[in-house]
Parts: C-alpha cells; structure tokens; sequence
C-alpha cells in the first residue's frame, strides 16, 4: 500500500514541480508570483485538443503548437501587460497576472464550454502490475516527460547562450545590463519560458484528471511546492513538488481524504512558520 | 390589563390584517402589464457553475421567443431579464433582490447550481409572494421543507435520488456489497447520505463509504481502501471532472464493481472523458430521451432548435443535460402561465401550476405539481456506456417516492 502511495504521489509530484519551476522561473527574474499560471496551463491543454478536433491536426503537431502558441503568449503577457505596468508596485502586476487567469478561464468556459473535454491519453491507461504495484504507463509517461523537461531546463541554464543570460539576470540585473544583456529581452524570455513549462504540466495532467475549464485550480498546488522548495531555488521546486504530492496521497490514506487539502497546507504553514526560507531556500540581501 | 374584550378585537383587527394580505396577494400583479409579464432568469453563467446556468437561460430564451413570436400567451409577450450569479451565493441572493425590488419581475426561474440554490432558502422562503421555478438543481432545500412559492420539476431531488439509487442497486443490479464515493460539497452529500440511509434501511449498509474534493485529482487513497471492502457496485455522487478520474482509476487499481454515477454525470461527453474504462459504467439521467439520438420526435426538434439558435454551443457537444433541463422547465412554465388566464397574478399562477398534471414535454421526465405538491418530477432513467462509448438508455424507469 505503502509504495502504491508513492507510485501516485510521484505522479501527481512530477506536475507539481513542474508548475513549481513555472514559478520560481519567472519570480527569481522578475519578482513577480504569477497567479494566472494555473489557467495557462488549462488554456495549452485546450489548445491541443483544438488542435486535434477542430483543426485536425496529428497529435504530435497539436502539442508543438500548443508549447508554441504557451511560448508565445508568455512573451505576449510580459510585453503587452509587465512591461508597462514597469515601475508600478508589485502588488498592482500581481493583480494583474490574476486578472489574466480569470480572463484565460472565464475566456475558455465561454468558447468551450463548462463541461470537461476528452483528451487522449499519451500512452495506455490500462495498468499493468509490477510486484504487486500497479503502474499505469500513461502516468509512468508523465514522471518520465517531467523530468526530462526539467533536466532539459538546467542544461539550457548551464550551456547556452539564451540560459546564461537568464542566470546572470538571476544574480544580478544591473551587472546583466551593464555586460550588454537586454533585462527587458530576459523578462520575455522568462515569461515565454514559465509559460511552456506550465503548458507541459497542462498537455501531461489533462487526460489523466478531466480538462476542464477549473483544472488550473492545480496551480495552487504548484505555488504550494514553490514555497516549500524556497521560492528562489529551482531544485527546490521539484523536491517541493514531489514532497507535496507524496504526503498529499499520504495524507488521503493515513489521515483523511476530506483532510488531505488541509494536511497539504498544514504543511506549507508549519514550513513558512518553523523554515522561512523554504527547504532549499537562501536568505537574500535587498537594499531597502 | 388587557381584557377578553380587547383579545377578542385584537383576533378580530389580526383576521381582517392577514384577510387583506391574502386578497392583496391574490392581486399582486407585479410585473404584468396589458401586453406583456416581465421573468426574472437568474443563473451561473460565469464561474465554477456556469454548466447548469447556461441551460437554465438558453431553455428560457428559446421557449419565451417561441411564444412572442407566436403572439404571447394569454395576450402578453415573455421578457426576459437576465441575471449572472457568477457561480457566486452573495451574488445569487443579491441578484435575486435585484429581479424582485428592482426590476419588479413577476417570477424568477432559477437558481441553476445546487451550491447555490441551498445558500439562497432562506431569501426564496422571506419572498413568500415571489413564485420562483427551480428546473435544474437538485438539492432538496429548494421544496423540503415545503414552500409555497418554489417549484421544482426536471431533476430529481438528491434525496429522492439516493432513495432511487439505493432501491435500483439492490432490486436491479443486485448488489450485495455495495460502496460509495461522495464529494464533500452540497450536492454529493445531500444524494450520499440519502443512499446510505435507504441502504442501511434495506438491510445492505454500504460496505464502505468515501469522500473526495470537486477539485481533487487522485484519489488513489480513496481506491486503495475502497477495494480492501470487496465491492461488487461502486456509487460515485459527484461532478463529472472527478468522477471521470474516479471512474479510470478505479478500474486501474482493480475495482472491478459495478459503477454507477449520479445525474451530474450524464453529460454527453462523460464517457468519451472517461476512456475506455467506461464501457458497462452506468448512470442516473433525468431525461426522457437522449439529445444526441433522439427517438422522440419533440426531443429531435428541441435540439434542431437548439442547433439553429446556439450553433457556438452546439459545437461543444450541446445541448447536454443542464440545456435540456432549462428547456424542459421553461416549458412547464409557460404551461403555468398558459393555465393562469388572462387575468394573471402572482396567486392565480401558482394555482394555475399546481393544476399541472403529468404534463410531459418529451425532454424531461413528467411533472406533476399539485396544492401539497412541489416536486415536479420523481422519475429518473439510467444509461449504460456501450463499447463503443455511446450512451443507452435502459431498464425501467427508476420511480422514487415522496
């Protein structure tokens, strides 16, 4: 029972790091907590199904333009909504990143529809066991894809051109702009980038819960493992994913499952209260 | 001191107070003019709800269209004035206000969501004079306890339904251990404590009882101990997003039970979101035929209707329950106005719908109301997901009682 609980809280683990990183990605950059990200992650998982029913598009080309058009609109947000909203509070471009979720989900049950859509499954959702475990290889597909996009995520940080720069903006966006890097042009970029790591979450987690215009309530649980990773570290969103969704399913079994949403946040309360700093989290200097 | 003289010309001066109240009421002509009666529609258009306040506004817009371009009933033209609740309770009860201070209606039809409706009683029982017409929610609050102003036909009540849910698990499905999953909010609780009653009743207490969040999205903990209980039928009473999930999962964790869903499952695309883990999956449906097979010829006509009107809808695999539904009661409502005659009142129509008798439609199920009586509809049918994930009607129709 034990492993089968951690067989499912991996699963559902693997998401949420994903929309952790979604993020943190965008916050170490831009300091701001983007609260639409949930329903960005809805919108892509529409669009492949657009893609396939309306446009007749083969599966695979339906997700490239999904992960395209989420890029593409990341950039969009920032340069249309971030960039002039520049220099005005911080609270006011949260608001505004609330402001574009509930659009995004009000836009989506309007032109889809309020009911759950069908989504076809990556691969099988008939289980297989495997030492008394049931494995399921469409959920065994997600935890495989999450990590590989995450691995993917720091050798694009570490080796290229396009990473490096986000990381020199990470550490210091006065030095960044000094050597000759667009600050401006890496906001974008992290924003097209938070925006694809979210649409990834979405297309994964679509077929195996129900689409529907209220699946970005799952967001939630990736600010969650944000904050207990640290909110500034990148491994630490994907440990505090995992973490989540292990004690979440855990939490289901051994406590309650009418308690489990309750345990989660329990959890996160006791973090911020007993480790501000999150789990793998450092303290940061700011001039005020 | 008061003296018995005195009592006896308070009881008289009370008797002619509450006597002129009456025939005040039975005057009320609120929002009627020679030519026309003003509805109230209010509804979750927007927000978490918004599947079922659709329907409740699209049945009313084409019913109410058809009749003005028919001339009206009874000389006067339907107007609508719609209301969003934004899936909101506060918003609901302050909308209803609205309609009723404001905009003076003379009925309002809705509210559309149960989570809603069982927040509102008590502003539907403070506006005794008001009739409202519930056709799409199912919590009981709306008639128990009775009231004399609201009416509900279409679903069945969640009550009724775990009666009738119970009695057809165990009469027609055989079940001898027989489990349920409910979720937390209004609705699966009203419908699951219910069934677990009727069960406890019959002498077959569920073998095991589980609770899961609209919003969850693994429930492997719920499985895993469900299936430690050897179910041989599997209840699910909740909203089609995690009874789908629950559906799949349980067949991947080797639930092999019966599954039954509530009527909030019986949306058109269920078993195509459910995967192939739905073929054999049942549910409750409170319809008299299915939208996308139509045997009966006014159900064919509901949805070419339908299709020509709300073609952006109809794209989205509509008109699905909620729409039917909203038809279903627009059109026992406009009965009622039909039967209230030329001089309509508040009183006179709701004495006109009490009249209706196994009035059918052919997209709902048969309404009768009467003077004790505001329940509409105590059927309810149940489909079956075939191979090819299409959806059969079967078996007799499921009859609850009051």
């Amino acid at each position: 029972m034990l492993a089968q609980i951690l067989v499912s809280g991996v699963t559902a683990g693997a998401v949420y790091a994903l929309v952790a990183l979604g993020f943190v990605v965008l916050h170490r950059g831009t300091r701001v907590v983007h609260f639409g990200l949930g329903d960005q992650l809805t919108l892509s998982a529409y669009i492949v199904v657009i893609g396939q029913v309306f446009l007749g598009l083969p599966f695979a080309a339906a997700i490239l333009l999904s992960l395209l058009l989420s890029a593409g609109f990341g950039v969009l947000i920032e340069r249309g909504v971030m960039r002039p909203l520049r220099g005005s509070p911080l609270l006011v471009m949260i608001i505004a990143t609330l402001a574009i979720g509930a659009a995004v989900r009000e836009g989506l049950r309007a032109s889809m529809g309020p009911l759950p859509w069908p989504v076809p499954f990556l691969l099988s959702p008939a289980p297989f066991t495997l030492g008394g475990l049931v494995l399921v290889p469409a959920n065994l597909a997600v935890v495989g894809v999450a990590l590989a996009v995450m691995l993917a995520l720091f050798a694009m940080l570490r080796w290229t051109r396009f990473g490096r720069a986000i990381v020199a903006v990470y550490e210091n966006p006065t030095g960044a702009a000094i050597v000759g890097i667009s600050v401006p042009g890496v906001h974008a970029r992290l924003w097209g980038l938070s925006s694809v790591l979210a649409a990834v979450a979405g297309i994964l987690m679509a077929p195996l819960i129900t689409l529907s215009p209220d699946m970005g309530t799952i967001g939630i649980k990736g600010f969650a493992a944000a904050i207990l990773g640290g909110f500034n570290s990148l491994p630490g969103a994907i440990a505090g994913g995992f973490l989540l969704g292990i004690v979440e399913t855990g939490a289901g079994v051994y406590v309650s499952t009418a308690m489990k949403d309750i345990v989660s946040y329990a959890l996160l309360i006791g973090c911020v209260l007993l480790l501000p700093r999150g789990l793998f989290g450092t303290a940061e200097a700011r001039k005020v | 001191m008061i003296t018995r003289r005195d009592l006896a010309a308070g009881v008289a001066a009370a008797t002619v107070v509450a006597g002129g109240a009456r025939s005040a009421a039975a005057q009320d002509r609120t929002g009627v003019t020679d030519s026309a009666v003003r509805i109230g529609v209010l509804g979750s258009l927007t927000g978490v709800q918004a599947v079922f306040g659709q329907g409740n506004l699209s049945g009313a817009q084409i019913v109410f269209d058809e009749v003005n371009a028919a001339g009206g009933i009874n000389g006067r033209r339907i107007e609508i004035v719609s209301v969003d609740d934004e899936s909101n309770p506060a918003r609901s009860i302050a909308g209803f206000r609205r309609l009723v201070d404001d905009e003076r209606v003379f009925a309002v039809l809705g509210p559309s969501a149960s989570a809603i409706g069982a927040a509102m009683e008590p502003t539907l029982r403070a506006a005794a004079q008001v009739p409202v017409f519930v056709s799409i929610f199912s919590s009981p609050v709306a008639t128990e306890p009775f009231k004399r102003n609201v009416f509900r036909t279409g679903p069945l009540n969640d009550r009724l339904q775990g009666i009738a849910l119970g009695d057809f698990v165990l009469d027609e499905l055989r079940g001898t251990r027989v489990a349920l999953a409910q979720q937390t909010d209004e609705y699966g609780r009203r419908g699951g404590q219910s069934l677990t009653e009727r069960l406890r009743e019959r002498g077959r207490p569920l073998v095991s009882t589980e609770v899961f969040n609209l919003t969850d999205t693994d429930f492997t903990a719920q499985l895993l101990r469900m299936r430690q209980a050897e179910p041989d039928v599997i209840v699910i009473y909740g909203f089609p997003a995690p009874a789908a999930t629950i559906t799949r999962q349980a067949r991947q964790l080797g639930l092999t039970g019966k599954i039954i869903g509530s009527n909030a499952t019986s949306n058109r695309t269920y078993p195509q979101t459910v995967g192939p883990a739905a073929v054999g999956v049942m549910n409750v449906i409170t319809l008299a035929d299915l939208p996308e097979r139509a045997d009966d010829p006014r159900m064919a006509e509901y949805v070419r209707k339908f299709t020509a009107r709300f073609p952006d809808l109809a794209r989205q695999n509509r008109p699905d329950l909620g729409d039917c539904l909203g038809y279903n009661g627009a059109l026992v409502f406009a009965e009622g106005l039909r039967r209230a005659g030329r001089e309509l009142t508040r009183e006179g129509f709701i004495r006109a719908l009490e009249t209706i008798e196994n009035f059918e439609t052919g997209v709902g199920l048969p309404t009768t109301f009467g003077p004790e009586r505001r329940e509409g509809n105590l059927q309810a049918r149940v489909l079956e997901f075939q191979p090819d994930l299409s959806r059969k009607l079967i078996a007799p129709r499921v009859v609850a009682r009051l």
